[in-house]
């Protein structure tokens, strides 16, 4: 039973539109703090358009979202502080080419949080220890490869100590051998009881780790379900016509 | 009409006084249009009817020659009350040129980013003014390097022009042994031979630098 304080997230009849195209349609979704909900669909179906309003990455124009408490676009300042109770993580993992992995890390505990140097390394040290990708931190994002790239995206989103974490298709751009080890990392994450809300097609995860999956097609909620009944027999027609196709692969 | 070498070495040092001037010159100009074809640049991006004004201006700007500008600018600004020195024409009218040039260069530099690395600064709360320092700005650098170099050689090879307006630059010191000795193959030799050189510096220079930044952060 998920009231209202004890959401982190309270979405309730966002619409979307891109021109005619209606990308959102009447979503209402909430989410427990401590949850891990996975949201999968067919591309186009609006799962990364909705986790990117749950940051203010993306506007909506009819509905209200809550996050941590705050109703987003009343209050500038208000807004500001709730988003940054969020991390997101991309499926193109936008590290800096142009600092070293430290110092994508440091960037914003320095620049947001106001912490010194020697603080924000700390920090950031022990986030990419849990990653498990310490050794690289002198290193520039373009000399690792893809999976530990979005490691780096992990451990710097994780440096500001969010309540909520959003990943969009964090694995869709990877090679299938470092699926694997941004997948235990996500695990994990989830296990220490972060709140996650993951746009990803990797059923093996949702399986693993997720509460509850939100199917999405067309704009709408589908189907949303706790994981036991998503993936059960008596689980929603849409949603088994959607993983009879994905599970094939 | 043979190539007098002892002439031509003879010449050197009156030539060669005139490179502060043609160097000052191409850096001052070249630093004028970086700063003004970043601001059309910025000023374009605002879109609407500013964005489609600032565009025609750069066009217009590309489409005329640079004497043109020159020419312009010192004899009839004067007609308007606006009288200015030989020099600061010059420099104001290469700068102007080559502000038209530069915007397109600040265009592809930011353009080039992805999309991702400001969604990327969003995301992790950096403030517009942060994101711009340190996210954009840094890579826009890098962009631009090897291009801007390269229009500072070719800002460096439009200073003769302002022999026009009687600066006293390289090219047109060299003219001047020139009429005085009626040899013109010597000191125009030298004079030619002194641009090579630079702009062969300058752009090993410029190699050397994109090398070093394309090797830091590669993607």
């Amino acid at each position: 039973m998920s009231t209202q304080s004890q959401s982190i997230v309270d979405i309730q009849g966002l619409n979307k539109w891109y021109g005619a195209l209606h990308v959102l349609n009447d979503i209402d979704l909430a989410v427990a703090s401590g949850a891990c909900v996975v949201v999968c669909g067919p591309s186009g179906s609006g799962k990364s358009t909705l986790i990117r309003c749950i940051n203010g990455l993306g506007s909506y124009q009819t509905g209200t979202l809550r996050l941590a408490g705050t109703t987003l676009g009343l209050n500038a300042s208000e807004t500001a502080a709730a988003r940054r109770q969020t991390g997101m993580v991309f499926q193109s993992f936008n590290l800096f080419p142009h600092l070293t992995v430290l110092s994508n890390c440091t960037l914003a505990l320095r620049r947001v949080a106001g912490q010194s140097r020697a603080e924000a390394e700390d920090i950031a040290m022990a986030h990419l220890e849990k990653v498990r990708i310490p050794e690289k931190a002198k290193s520039y994002p373009g000399q690792l490869s893809g999976g530990q790239q979005q490691r780096v995206a992990i451990a710097r989103a994780l440096c500001l100590n969010p309540r909520l974490m959003l990943f969009d298709e964090p694995t869709s751009a990877l090679d299938p051998e470092m699926i694997k080890e941004v997948l235990d990392v996500m695990v994990a994450l989830a296990r220490d009881g972060m709140t996650m809300i993951c746009v990803t097609h990797e059923m093996g995860f949702a399986r693993e780790v997720a509460d509850q999956v939100v199917f999405m097609d067309g704009g709408s909620i589908v189907d949303h379900a706790p994981v036991r009944d998503f993936f059960g027999p008596s689980g929603h027609p849409r949603s088994r016509l959607f993983l009879n196709t994905v599970l094939k692969h | 009409m043979g190539f007098d070498l002892a002439f031509a070495l003879s010449s050197v040092p009156t030539i060669l006084g005139a490179i502060g001037t043609t160097l000052g010159v191409a850096f001052v100009s070249c630093l004028g249009a970086a700063a003004l074809g970043f601001l059309f640049d910025m000023l374009r991006r605002i879109g609407g009817v500013v964005g489609l004004a600032i565009g025609f201006v750069i066009d217009f700007i590309r489409s005329t020659p640079v004497l043109a500008w020159l020419y312009f600018l010192y004899f009839v600004l004067p007609f308007y009350g606006i009288r200015l020195g030989s020099l600061t024409v010059g420099v104001l009218g290469l700068s102007l040129y080559y502000s038209g040039y530069l915007a397109e260069v600040f265009k592809a530099g930011i353009d080039a980013i992805p999309k991702g690395q400001s969604e990327a600064a969003r995301a992790l709360s950096l403030s517009r003014r942060d994101a711009l320092i340190y996210v954009i700005a840094p890579q826009m650098l890098r962009n631009i390097a090897a291009p801007l170099g390269n229009y500072f050689v070719s800002i460096l090879k439009a200073t003769p022009y302002l022999a026009v307006l009687a600066v006293p630059e390289m090219l047109g010191r060299a003219f001047d042994i020139a009429s005085e000795t009626y040899r013109y193959t010597e000191p125009l030799v030298v004079a030619g031979l002194i641009f090579l050189v630079l702009a062969l510096v300058i752009s090993h220079g410029v190699k050397r630098l994109e090398r070093r930044l394309l090797a830091v952060g590669a993607r």
